[in-house]
């Protein structure tokens, strides 16, 4: 167990560095001067020189990418070219907005999904099955900006009980922030919760067609008891497998969510620098979102190997 | 009179569709050994199902089924009365060793929570400790550890144990076991029939054991039901069925279980019962059997020496042939790398094969039997160039196919042709026939292909009319019949079958036997059979190799292997696949 976990995390730091290569390449490979960029078109070409020798771009490419890296390590993100303050401690603020809402959205679509999922699949054969069965099925289509206008228009704009958008520290004020974070978490989260209620419904179906299901039923266990009993364990190794794949998307989601409730966050983030063409930031923020991602599957993985004995062995 | 423990009443059973029992009626009284035989199809698990109230919700039953002491008809019993009648008064063993157990909970957890649910014991830990006492008691090697160990660290017959524990824990009256040793090796099946037998006689337990497998009821039962089309057609004492049988289906049934007695044509006998809701156009036609000159197979005078490996001694040469054998392989191993290893550890060495090396004459039939993990599995693909070697060398009719490209072995290919044990799962459900047993030809223009795709067809026994068909329209007897066509139609000259005719009912394996028979005369083909079934191997091979843990244990002429066997391992594996005479002698009274 403890050799699996060891592995796992090996893959990951692994993992995390071929990230931050890729990273760095696809920030280098495009197309223009990055000392230009941070100077503008008007700059002259020894204010341009100059830049890049501050800048440290007439390094070869392996040298710059082991300063940032490394610097990366310790937390330092180097210095922003537009407002030449250290990249830092912005990304870490907003990488915390972040990781609040998917993780607050990863959570409200479990808690819809799970029962959800498991109502559908239980009442498979019956009207009310079928017709929330439609009704998740309608979630999958709807993306999540427009789930994320219509509870503005719904609840902010008509009923006026939640803001319409905005953030506000939890350490501030934490009955502001939980109104600030609940719409766009039901936003981001409504549409992977509808998703991942069809993988769990299906994930439970298979479940209760199994042999050992029909075991437990021989024991004298109830139909609901040896579906909880044995079934949902068993059926979460699917779902979880769905849940890690989905968490990519759910970054993506953040990033236009966050436009649509104006979050700081680390998509408003991205979508700044890029519009300033600030470029060390966007490269610090891409890696930050790239090892958002990985972690989180690792933690998936974990999971995996807590829920199934089956690889917890190293073989 | 007593009362019997279970009595089953005039039992129903319908889907939608058709009728599915057609009103059985039988008793079992207490400590009574029953067996239920009959083929796939014939109502046995239904029947067992039916007794636990567990059928399928799309199935309705009617008639009754009582348990002696229970008031209720278990038919029509609500659901909580069976919830609390399933697993004390009455439990159930299922086929499948590798699914029947969560594959997440310790198999202790598993066997606690039968008295647990029922609360026969009085706490968890009680419950715990009476699990490790009962995995004692089906004979499970170290039970306090067993108990902690997951279903997939077990073996199938360590698994099927688990699941005897499981059902014996709150001394049932009545144990359904429904063929509870299909899916074990025979050495396995042996102890684990011999451990059932002992534990229902021990403690008085009325059991219904489910089997399409004779030689099971044999070996437990007192009294055997023989199920037909949803119909028991006859029942009584096994001895006297085994060697009397009355009903016609059950004398055919018998006949055709028997591999060791064949007609005057030196067939086996086969099973002409009318078949129900099949289309008319795949009914077998008549085999027309060659008898002219040009057919007449020159059997090769070779003939193998009885041989056993020796411990400590150097490997040996199995059936060495003189002159140019058909196949010939050397000094083969292989070995696997298990998965698993990657980043930091490295994966441990499995070794599939070792230093094997065997001859088959041209013309021979060859049969090679092991036990699930023997490695006949990896032998057969390397045969096949499915697989390479990490030693040693294999030719097939002279050529050399360790280490060949894929484009050096097109011819190959066309020679050597392999029929797999799954009929459902060998033939691609999306391609029509005609498509599947034409695939193998290249540059054959379509007209010709079609031609010789129907005289194949024909020469299997099937009528052109199944060309355009899918394979989900045919019986297993039939799918196995298209995958005969479908290797023989490049004219192959080695033709290897792995597990061919095990997942076929008994009545059609006698079929497909005969079939394979004549085609191998016909063709004059070299034949391969790997099986795990030395019956099937003795009938239709003339030498045998006994294959374990990686290495040929023993070779020679079929009949002498199994009238003398010279390794401790196949004497073991003879005794517990024994010949219907046996069987008879056996149970006669």
């Amino acid at each position: 167990m403890v050799l699996v976990v060891l592995r796992r995390i090996g893959v990951f730091a692994t993992t995390v560095v071929v990230a931050s290569i890729v990273t760095f390449l696809m920030l280098s490979i495009l197309p223009g001067n990055a000392a230009r960029i941070a100077l503008g078109v008007q700059a002259s070409e020894a204010d341009v020189a100059a830049q890049a020798t501050l800048m440290g771009l007439d390094r070869p490419a392996i040298v710059r990418y082991l300063d940032w890296f490394g610097h990366v390590l310790i937390g330092d993100f180097g210095t922003s070219t537009v407002s030449r303050q250290p990249i830092g401690p912005e990304i870490t603020d907003a990488l915390g907005i972040t990781v609040i809402l998917v993780l607050t959205s990863v959570v409200l679509a479990l808690l819809f999904a799970i029962p959800f999922g498991i109502l559908t699949a239980v009442r498979q054969r019956k009207p009310d099955g079928a017709i929330l069965s439609g009704i998740s099925q309608i979630g999958v289509a709807v993306p999540g900006f427009l789930a994320g206008m219509l509870l503005v228009t719904v609840f902010a704009v008509t009923l006026r009980w939640l803001p319409a958008g905005g953030w506000v520290d939890p350490g501030e004020d934490f009955g502001g922030f939980l109104e600030h974070l609940i719409l766009p978490a039901i936003a981001l989260g409504s549409v992977q919760g509808a998703v991942l209620s069809r993988y769990v419904r299906s994930s439970v179906l298979e479940v209760m067609r199994e042999d050992f299901i029909r075991t437990a039923r021989a024991k004298g266990l109830g139909a609901g008891r040896a579906l909880f009993r044995h079934g949902l364990r068993n059926a979460a190794v699917p779902v979880m497998t769905v849940l890690g794949l989905q968490i990519a998307t759910l970054l993506v989601g953040a990033v236009v969510i966050e436009r649509v409730f104006s979050i700081p966050g680390l998509g408003s983030l991205l979508l700044d620098k890029v519009a300033l063409r600030d470029l060390p930031a966007v490269q610090g923020i891409v890696l930050v979102l790239v090892v958002f991602v990985l972690a989180l599957n690792f933690l998936v993985d974990l999971a995996f190997t807590v829920i199934d004995p089956r690889l917890r062995s190293a073989t | 009179m007593t009362v019997p423990t279970l009595s089953v009443n005039d039992l129903r059973v319908a889907s939608p569709f058709a009728d599915l029992l057609h009103g059985i009626s039988f008793d079992i009284s207490a400590g009574e050994r029953v067996g239920l035989i009959g083929e796939s199809g014939s109502g046995k698990s239904l029947t067992a199902t039916s007794v636990m109230g567990l059928l399928p919700e799309t199935l309705t039953a009617t008639g009754t089924i009582r348990l002696n002491g229970v008031d209720a008809d278990l038919l029509t019993a609500p659901e909580r009365r069976l919830n609390q009648l399933r697993g004390t008064t009455m439990a159930m063993v299922f086929q499948e060793p590798m699914t029947a157990l969560n594959p997440l909970m310790r198999v202790g957890t598993q066997v606690a929570e039968i008295m647990t649910v029922h609360h026969t014991e009085t706490g968890r830990r009680q419950a715990r400790q009476r699990a490790v006492e009962l995995l004692a008691l089906v004979k499970l090697p170290n039970p306090a550890e067993a108990a902690l160990a997951f279903p997939h660290q077990l073996s199938g017959g360590q698994r099927q144990r688990v699941m005897l524990a499981m059902a014996m824990a709150n001394d049932p009256l009545l144990l359904l076991c429904d063929e509870p040793t299909t899916a074990l090796d025979v050495t396995v099946q042996a102890e684990v029939l011999k451990l059932i037998g002992n534990l229902v006689t021990e403690r008085g337990t009325a059991l219904l054991l489910i089997t399409h497998d004779i030689a099971v009821v044999a070996e437990v039962c007192q009294r055997v039901l023989v199920m037909y089309r949803g119909e028991i057609v006859e029942d009584g004492p096994v001895g006297r069925v085994l060697t009397a049988p009355q009903h016609p289906y059950t004398q055919k049934l018998i006949a055709a279980s028997d591999l060791s007695s064949v007609d005057d044509r030196g067939r086996l006998h086969t099973m002409s019962m009318p078949v129900v809701g099949r289309p008319p156009a795949a009914v077998s036609a008549p085999r027309q059997i060659h008898t002219d000159a040009a057919a007449a197979v020159i059997r090769p005078p070779h003939r193998a020496v009885h041989q056993r490996l020796e411990p400590g001694d150097p490997p040996v040469i199995f059936n060495e042939v003189t002159g140019a054998p058909a196949i010939s392989v050397r000094d083969l191993s292989r070995q696997y790398r298990r998965r698993g290893g990657g980043l930091f550890a490295t994966a441990p060495i499995v070794h599939g094969l070792r230093d094997v090396s065997f001859d088959v004459a041209e013309g021979q039939r060859f049969g090679i039997v092991g036990e699930s993990g023997s490695g006949k599995s990896t032998l057969m693909r390397i045969l096949c160039a499915l697989d390479q070697p990490t030693t040693g060398t294999v030719d097939v009719l002279g050529q050399p196919i360790a280490g060949a490209s894929e484009r050096h072995l097109r011819d190959f290919r066309s020679q050597v042709q392999i029929v797999f044990q799954d009929p459902m799962g060998s033939l691609d459900p999306r391609m029509k026939v005609r498509d599947i047993v034409a695939e193998p030809l290249r540059n054959v223009n379509r007209a010709e292909a079609l031609a010789r795709v129907e005289a194949q067809l024909n020469a299997v026994g099937l009528d052109a009319d199944v060309m355009n068909r899918h394979p989900h329209q045919f019986s297993g007897g039939q799918r196995q019949r298209i995958s005969i066509a479908r290797a023989l139609i490049t004219r192959p000259r080695v033709l290897v079958a792995d597990e061919a005719v095990s997942a076929l009912d008994v009545s059609v394996r006698a079929q497909v036997l005969n079939l394979l028979a004549d085609l191998v005369d016909e063709y004059q083909l070299t034949l391969v059979f790997v099986s795990h079934d030395l019956g099937v191997i003795r009938h239709l091979c003339d030498t045998v190799a006994v294959i374990s843990d990686g290495r040929i244990v023993e070779c020679g002429p079929t009949a002498d292997v199994y009238d003398s066997p010279l390794h401790p391992y196949t004497r073991q594996l003879v005794s517990a696949t024994p010949s219907m005479h046996e069987l008879a002698r056996r149970v006669a009274p």
